[in-house]
Parts: structure tokens; sequence; C-alpha cells
């Protein structure tokens, strides 16, 4: 009898080829025939496109096609140029005005990349530079420069929630804190940057892309272009990393347009500055005002959210009210009042980061509660605990919370770093201080969504799972080959399992948001189910037995009680005259909690994801620099599905958190971009990893309870607060503004000297 | 190969040094180290004569970048790109090393300090090459202080090199070059030759320190603005002194 897959350290089906070099990414596609593309950018934040002189490019050698914004308005083959999740805002090429330096402007087509890069080099826009806001705040004001005509007061997405009362609360609280907190935009920085090939072939188009959500990019083709959704194709790859950088729509509709026009398929691969003028995280501001009891019980809450969209929507509208249901964290809040707010700026338009939405929010009420904590003497986790939501409590939503286990994770989390002992080391030069801290975090996942799957078998013997879930680092294809074989009792070596291809995988939403393995693994269940039952008939028969008696053991049908009486599926399938039998199942999740924008309530995610960090630093006071040197992170998983890769998902969240907080940070000057390549913006490297680094994946304890959950972002959101809290712990100075820059951290030490002196 | 990337430099030609073995490996001659042009910065980081003659520039070489750019980048590329926040050039001007450069008029030599000249430039000629670094081991004591504002990976934000040899419990000769904070390498002789003949104590460390922040006028960056590099001067350079003190009497010195 084969042993339940679930929770085995089954190897990644590909794990060789990513060795040794022989996996197929999108970026070693190519098509018989391709040109390659090449983007020109405007070197302006702002302004309106006076002409873009294209006649010495269209004439150097190799070039097949210069396109504009303008060749694309006139194009009647193009129903509509816009694009976008929230707002169909976003031209493929800048039409009329430009509003981000870096916004692709024209791009050339030619036969060789490098004659594409040549070419492009020649064309010059003329722009007529107009006033920019680059700063949420400053474009949130009357009379800031208006990035959209049609949203003259630059709004990209407003959600309110309310509840209890407030201003009463506030009344009667022991004491009132208010405090604002800000987190920069970043870059998720995947390896492999955006990549696609574009082939129109009789008036049907086929997009290999380098994209999380294949089904969202072929809706989008597809209403670009006025076709059915079955005229366009998109197959992706595995991804060279994702972490939201590749989610929604990104160069595609670019590329799908140069290929129609150049009238050849089109491969475009972005460069890494071009990379970080694609997507970017939203910077924020947020401010928090909190009512404590005497006992820190936190009475009534005040929660205020200004989100960076960028120069184009894409979520930020409906993001918003993710961010209103985040911001609260796991804490129990009847009286409270939530506003988020996005304004569009001449910025990188905005996009997912791992932990979207959610790691800016973090930082605030984390860092908030320690600093509430400090200022009542209370031990920041011991008022965390009096705070804490459990089972059944209500959330700020007012839907009411199930399966919750955030004290659990605190403690975990507590313990490992020692809390309570003393963090100084045996052996530090004086000028080191150590210090603790932790955080508690919760997320929403995507609700309401879709994932459907299909499970196949055929008389060859061979099960195949569909799925458009993208693997992209996290191992997802194993994962359903895991999962499939788990539901159908079989070893997941002889599952196969088929990359995202919308004509041949069934629909899904988005690999993002930490939904795949929970979605897929509900929807693969119900295929499953139906398939079994399926053979179960095919094969009683056959063997003219009651359906009831038929059993499935290792891929094989047995008739209860005779167990010589065996049939491979195959077999069964065969006999039939079936060639192949599948069967699809669907998840679907249904929520409400947004219907209202301006009233928030009800279900705002059919399950918390829920994470905890402890980080212990050491700070230099020479130098204000922070060294992160221990770093435990615990996820509640429900039933972990691969404990080496759940493993890897919680501590490499924490060592990409590790970015944010210390230096990541989109520089700007004058409108422009200043640092966009890896050497100007720091990533972490293997050497800022914590000396120690430790996770732990929490399980259900009753063990009847198989309900998956993912893990993939459980910890991010809490260790910049956690390594926030641990240098106040260690140096005495509350740094309220991400990242923890050693020389912001030396300035507050200088001031703190100076008010104590 | 980043500038090439980033589109600031577009050469016709590049020629491969690879094979060139003659000009790759470490040897002495007399008490002079002498690199070969083409020794990548892994083989002097690794190799036994610097590792016991000039440890701290065996440590600068080691903490360039990662393992990959050490493997292919070279001594004398590492001095000919002439990169303000590069982490040799200060060691190896410290040190009173020099560039053996070979041209159509034949061979000349010249003191690292002299060879870079800016930001990315150097005295070298047309068609000229250097063929080795000669590195003299006067130090009896040497160390290299890299500070690094935000990655692992980055470059410095301030690097600081020191050496010294030492008189009994005086300074008979005491270098400090400070990198990565200004176009050029920063070294002023006469701050330290004024402590010669002294004890390296708290006082001098902090003089000298202090002298040291006051003389350099740094860049702003995102690696620091010029107020906080001139803070981290001081530190830096305190913190080399007091290894250099830390060493004295140890043979071989720190790093």
């Amino acid at each position: 009898m084969t042993v339940n897959p679930i929770g085995l350290d089954y190897p990644m089906k590909d794990a060789r080829d990513r060795v040794v070099g022989t996996m197929r990414f999108t970026i070693d596609h190519e098509v018989e025939g391709m040109a390659h593309a090449r983007v020109v950018r405007s070197m302006v934040p702002h302004g309106t496109i006076t002409s873009i002189d294209t006649a010495e490019a269209a004439a150097m050698p190799g070039v097949i096609a210069v396109v504009t914004g303008a060749d694309l308005a006139a194009d009647d083959r193009i129903a509509s140029p816009f694009f976008g999740i929230g707002r169909k805002d976003q031209p493929p090429l800048a039409i009329g005005k430009v509003r981000y330096a870096g916004e692709p402007v024209a791009v050339v087509v030619a036969e060789t990349e490098r004659q594409a890069r040549a070419a492009a080099e020649t064309v010059w826009p003329e722009i007529d530079e107009t006033p920019f806001a680059t700063d949420h705040l400053e474009a949130s004001r009357p009379g800031a420069p208006v990035v959209h005509d049609d949203w003259p007061d630059n709004a990209c997405g407003a959600f309110r929630l309310h509840r209890g009362d407030p201003d009463a609360a506030f009344a009667t609280a022991h004491r009132v804190y208010e405090m604002t907190y800000t987190t920069p935009s970043a870059n998720p920085v995947p390896l492999e940057p955006h990549v696609g090939v574009a082939h129109w072939e009789d008036g049907r188009l086929t997009m290999w892309s380098s994209t999380q959500w294949p089904h969202v990019v072929r809706n989008e083709l597809a209403n670009i272009f006025g076709l059915e959704r079955e005229a366009v194709r998109v197959i992706a790859f595995p991804l060279g990393g994702g972490f939201g950088a590749k989610g929604q729509v990104k160069m595609e509709p670019l590329i799908a347009c140069a290929a129609l026009v150049a009238g050849r398929p089109v491969r475009l691969q972005l460069d890494r500055d071009e990379v970080f003028f694609t997507v970017a995280k939203h910077a924020a501001t947020m401010r928090f005002r909190t009512g404590v009891d005497a006992d820190g019980q936190m009475i009534a809450r005040e929660i205020e959210l200004h989100y960076d969209a960028g120069a184009y929507a894409n979520t930020t509208p409906g993001g918003m009210g993710n961010a209103v249901v985040r911001s609260p964290g796991p804490y129990r809040s009847p009286n409270i009042h939530i506003t988020a707010n996005g304004w569009y700026t001449n910025t990188v338009p905005t996009g997912s980061y791992r932990g979207a939405l959610t790691t800016q929010v973090a930082f605030a009420y984390e860092s908030h509660l320690d600093e509430i904590a400090h200022d009542l003497g209370i031990d920041p986790v011991e008022l965390r605990r009096r705070n804490l939501l459990h089972d059944g409590d209500e959330y700020a939503t007012g839907e009411s919370m199930h399966d919750v286990h955030f004290a659990e994770l605190l403690d975990d989390v507590a313990n490992a770093i020692g809390w309570g002992e003393s963090a100084a080391a045996d052996g530090d030069p004086p000028h080191i201080r150590r210090g603790r801290g932790v955080a508690v975090i919760l997320k929403s996942t995507p609700t309401p969504s879709r994932s459907e799957a299909r499970i196949a078998c055929r008389a060859d013997g061979t099960i195949t799972a569909y799925s458009s879930g993208v693997d992209m680092g996290q191992g997802l294809s194993t994962t359903i080959a895991q999962l499939a074989a788990s539901a159908l009792g079989v070893h997941p070596d002889v599952v196969d399992v088929v990359d995202p291809d919308t004509d041949i995988t069934p629909y899904d939403a988005m690999t993002a948001g930490s939904r795949l393995t929970h979605a897929a693994g509900i929807a693969l269940g119900h295929a499953a189910t139906d398939l079994l039952a399926a053979l179960a008939e095919l094969a009683a028969d056959q063997m003219e037995v009651a359906v009831d008696d038929v059993e499935h053991v290792d891929g094989a049908v047995v008739v209860r009680g005779a167990p010589a009486m065996r049939t491979s599926w195959g077999q069964v399938l065969a006999d039939a005259g079936v060639a192949e039998l599948a069967r699809d199942g669907v998840f679907q999740s249904e929520g409400g909690a947004f219907a209202e924008p301006m009233d928030v309530k009800g279900v705002a995610s059919v399950h918390w994801h829920q994470g905890a960090v402890a980080a212990e630093v050491a700070v230099d006071i020479e130098t204000g620099k922070v060294t992160v040197e221990r770093c435990h992170g615990a996820a509640f998983a429900g039933r972990v599905v691969n404990p080496t890769r759940a493993r890897q998902q919680s501590e490499g969240s924490i060592i990409m958190g590790l970015g944010p907080t210390l230096f990541e940070e989109y520089l700007l000057d004058n409108g422009q971009l200043v640092n966009p390549n890896l050497s100007d913006y720091m990533i972490p490297s293997v050497l800022d990893v914590p000396v120690a680094l430790t996770s732990h994946n929490m399980e259900h304890v009753d063990r009847a309870n198989n309900e998956i959950h993912g893990v993939g972002e459980m910890t991010i959101p809490a260790v910049a607060p956690a390594v926030a809290n641990a240098v106040f712990d260690a140096v005495g100075v509350r740094i309220r503004d991400l990242p923890l820059r050693a020389e912001r951290v030396l300035r507050a030490l200088d001031a703190q000297e100076t008010t104590d002196g | 190969m980043l500038m090439m990337r980033q589109g600031l430099v577009d050469p016709a030609r590049l020629v491969s040094l690879e094979r060139l073995d003659a000009l790759r490996g470490v040897s002495l001659d007399d008490n002079t180290l002498v690199l070969g042009a083409c020794t990548s910065l892994t083989d002097v980081a690794a190799d036994d004569q610097v590792l016991q003659r000039a440890p701290s520039l065996a440590y600068a070489c080691q903490r360039v970048g990662n393992v990959r750019v050490r493997n292919r980048a070279t001594i004398a590329g590492n001095v000919a790109e002439a990169d303000y926040a590069s982490d040799p050039p200060a060691v190896l001007i410290t040190l009173d090393a020099e560039c053996v450069i070979q041209g159509p008029g034949g061979e000349r030599r010249a003191p690292v300090r002299e060879v870079i000249t800016g930001f990315y430039e150097t005295s070298l000629a047309e068609g000229e090459v250097i063929t080795a670094v000669r590195v003299p081991t006067w130090p009896s004591a040497s160390t290299y202080h890299k500070y690094i504002s935000r990655s692992s990976e980055d470059r410095p934000c301030v690097g600081v090199a020191a050496a010294a040899r030492f008189a009994g419990d005086e300074i008979a000769r005491l270098t400090v070059t400070v990198g990565a904070t200004a176009e050029l390498p920063q070294r002023f002789d006469d701050v330290t030759d004024a402590v010669h003949g002294g004890v390296l104590d708290a006082d001098t460390r902090a003089q000298v320190a202090a002298a040291y922040a006051e003389r350099i006028e740094p860049i702003s960056d995102a690696r620091g603005s010029a107020w906080y590099r001139t803070r981290m001067v001081e530190v830096f350079v305190r913190r080399a002194l007091e290894d250099l003190a830390h060493a004295h009497g140890v043979a071989g010195g720190v790093r």
C-alpha cells in the first residue's frame, strides 16, 4: 500500500534539471522566424509626447518595425490599447502622455536583439515636460499634478471600515497613542527577468510568458484585441522566480502588439533596469492611533493608510480593501475605524511584492504595539497575548475567527529566541549592543477566488494532473503531484504534471497570495474523488460486482475481500475501450466583505494566514549598522505537504524580508529612479543570512483535520517589525521609517544622546 | 563588464589575457612581493607569501565582491579600473606598492598612488599595460577595514587600510589610506608622520582619526551621505589603528 505522500519530503520533480542547468524556462523558448524587440523608454517622469522620430531607427539594418503608442491607438486590429486589473488605464506604449520615467514609449522590432538595441538608441521622443508628483501624500493634495485626466484628484482606490464606537472608546481610554510609519517602494527582483514570445497565426495569438497569472493574461489579451478568449493561448513555463513581480499583466500586451504590427513572432526579454521600471512595491504612509485601557487592551483604534499606486492602477483600487482588512493585525478590535487610499503618482506602476499590501501595515501595527508596550511598562510579548485573537473571537470585519493559532505562534517564536533572557553576548566589543524583538501577523488570502484542476487516467497506465498553478521555484508542480497522488492513493512518481497552458490546463485565478496549495489541493481532491468513482463504476461492470465492493489500491481496483481480483486502472480503461478518463474539480471561495467599499464587513478571507518572527540583532552604536544575528519564523500550515520545501518558504521569506528591512528601496532624484541595477540596489546576499535561522510550520493538533494552508509569505511581513523592535530593545531608538539604514539609526542615536544629555 | 552592460563603455574589441601565464603568480624579489598582473584576487588572497608578508592585502582581496568576481578579477585590472569604491587600492597605496608598466617606450615603474588619477582614470598612456604590481613588505603590522553600510556584497561605504612598523614601543613608520570616500584613495602622510616616534596609544589613535575625518571631503551616495562618511572615517581609522596597536609585537600583524 502506497504511503500517503502528504507530509513527506518527496524531492522536487525537476530538482536535477534545476541543478545541472537543463531546466527549461521561458527565457529559453524560441519560435521559428522569431524577431526581437527592444523598448524605448521615457526619460522624463511626466509630460506630453509631441513627437517621436522613428525614421532613423526604421532605416537601420535588420529593423522590421518601429511602433509607438500613436500607432497602437490608430490600429483598427486593436480593440482597446489599454489594460489593467482594477482600471483599464495602462497602454502598452504611452499614448499622448508619459506618466513615469522609464515608461515604454516605443518598441523596435528587428531581426536580432543587437540590431533592435542599436536602433532603439536612435529613437528620441520629444516630450513637453509637466510638473510631476512622486510622493503619494503630495499627489493626494489639492492642486497636485494630475497623473490621469480621468482621475483629477489622483484617487486610485478607497476603502473604509467602521466597527463599534471608536470615538466613545477613545474618550474612555487610559492612554492614547498616535504614530506614523512609512515603508518605501522596492522591487521583488526575480532573477529571471520578464520575458515573453508572442506568435500570431491565422488570427490566433499564442503567448509564452513568464507569468504567475496565465489565465488573467489570456483574458486581458483577448480584451485588447477584441478576440474570444479561446483565440488566445498563454503558456507559462516554470519561472526563474516571481515573488509577485510576474503577477497580473506586465509586458504581454506590448509583446503581442509588437508581433501584430511586425507580422512576425516577437520575443522580448527585459534587462535588469527594465524589471525595476515594470513593477514596484507600494510605498506607504500609515498613521495608527490607539486607545488602551489600564491593562493594555486595545479598546479604540483609528488607522489611516495611504498607498502609492504608481502611474497605473493595476490592482491598487481593489487592493486598498485588502490593506484595510489586514491592517488591524491579529488583535481584537471592538472599536475601530480604518481608511485606506491609493494615490496615483509619477512613479513605476505598483504590483504584488511577496506579502503584498501586508508587509507595510505589519511593520506599522507591530512597531506601534511595541511602542505602546514600552510606554505602559508591559512586556511586549505579554501585551500581545492580552490582545491576540482566538478561535471564536470576532475580527474587525465582524467575521468569526476560526482555526487561529496566534498565541501558539507567538509562544513558539518567543521561546526560540530566548525571550526574557539577556541578549548580551560574551566577547562582544563595547560598541555592540544586542536586542530582541517579536512580531505576529495575519494576512488574508484572495477571497473570493477560483481554482480548477483536472486529473486524467489513461489506458496506457499514465496519470496526469492539470493545473494552471505556476511553479516559480516553490516546487508547485511537485506539490500538485503529491496532492493528486494523495487523493488517488498512488505514488507521486506516477503522476505527471502539465505546465500551465490555457489551451490545456483549466482555469486558475492566480499563483499568488499563498493560495495555490490550498485551492488546487481542494480542486484536485474533488477531481480525484470523481475519477475514482468513475473508475469504480467501470470496474464493477467488468468484474460483475457491486460498485460498493470495488476498492482502489495503488492505481488498481480490487474487490473487497478478494484481493486477488486486482486490475490496474489502465487495464480497466483498456478493457472498457476508453483511452482516457478525466474528471475536473473546482475550488470556489466566497467572501463578500468588499461589496461596499465604504463599509467593509463580513468574510474577507476564507482562511487567515498566520505568521510570527522573532529576531535578535547586534547594533554597532558607532556606525548605526544593524546585523540580524538570529531569526526564527513560525507559520500555521494546517497540514504540511512537504516539510523541507515548507521550511524553505518560511526561511526564504525571512531572508527576502531582510532586504526591505535593512537596505532595499527605490531611490529617486528629480523623478528619476537612480538605482535600477543590482550594484546600486541591494538585495540580501548569502552573508546577510542570520547566523541562526530556524522556522516552525505549525500543524493541526487534531490529526483528523487535513486542511492544508499556504506557507509562501507568512513570515515575511513579520521580519521588519521584529527587527525594528529588536533595534529598540538593543539601543532604545525607535525607527518608524524603513529601511533601517545604518545612517538612519546613527542619526537616531545622535538625537537620543542630545535628548538624554 | 558592468560598465559595458550599462552602456557606459563600448569597446570595439576585447582582448583576452586569459592565457598569459607569465603574468600570473606571486614571487618574492628581495623583500618585495611581485604580483603578476593577471593574478586573480582569489589567488592573491590565498597565497602563502602574501598572507605572511602582506596580510591586509590578502584580506582586502578576499573581501572584493563575491567569489565569482574574485575568480575573474585580476590585481592589475583592479588598479587599472581605478574604481573609487574598490578595496585593494587603499591597501596597495598604504604599503607603497608600485606598478611595473610596459609600453611602447619600454618598462617604467610608478607608485599605485600615481597610477590612479581620478574616477576610473589612470596615468597609463596609450599602449601601456601593467605587467606586475610590486608590494614592499616593510610593515610589522597591517590591517584593512571594509565597512559596508548595506548588503554584504555591497562595495564599501568606507575602506581603511593602515600599516605600521614599530621600533620598540615607538612608531617607526605609520601609513593610513582611506578608500571609497572620495575620487581618490586618501593618504595624508603629514598626519601620520607627525606621530612617528610616538606611541600608538588611544590619544594618538584618536588624533589621527580626527585629522583624517577633518581632511577628507567625502562624496554622498546611497552608501552614505558626506556627513555619515566623515563619521565613519573617524570610526574606522580609529579601529584600524587599534588593530595595529593590538598587533604590535605579534608576528604577521592582524588579518
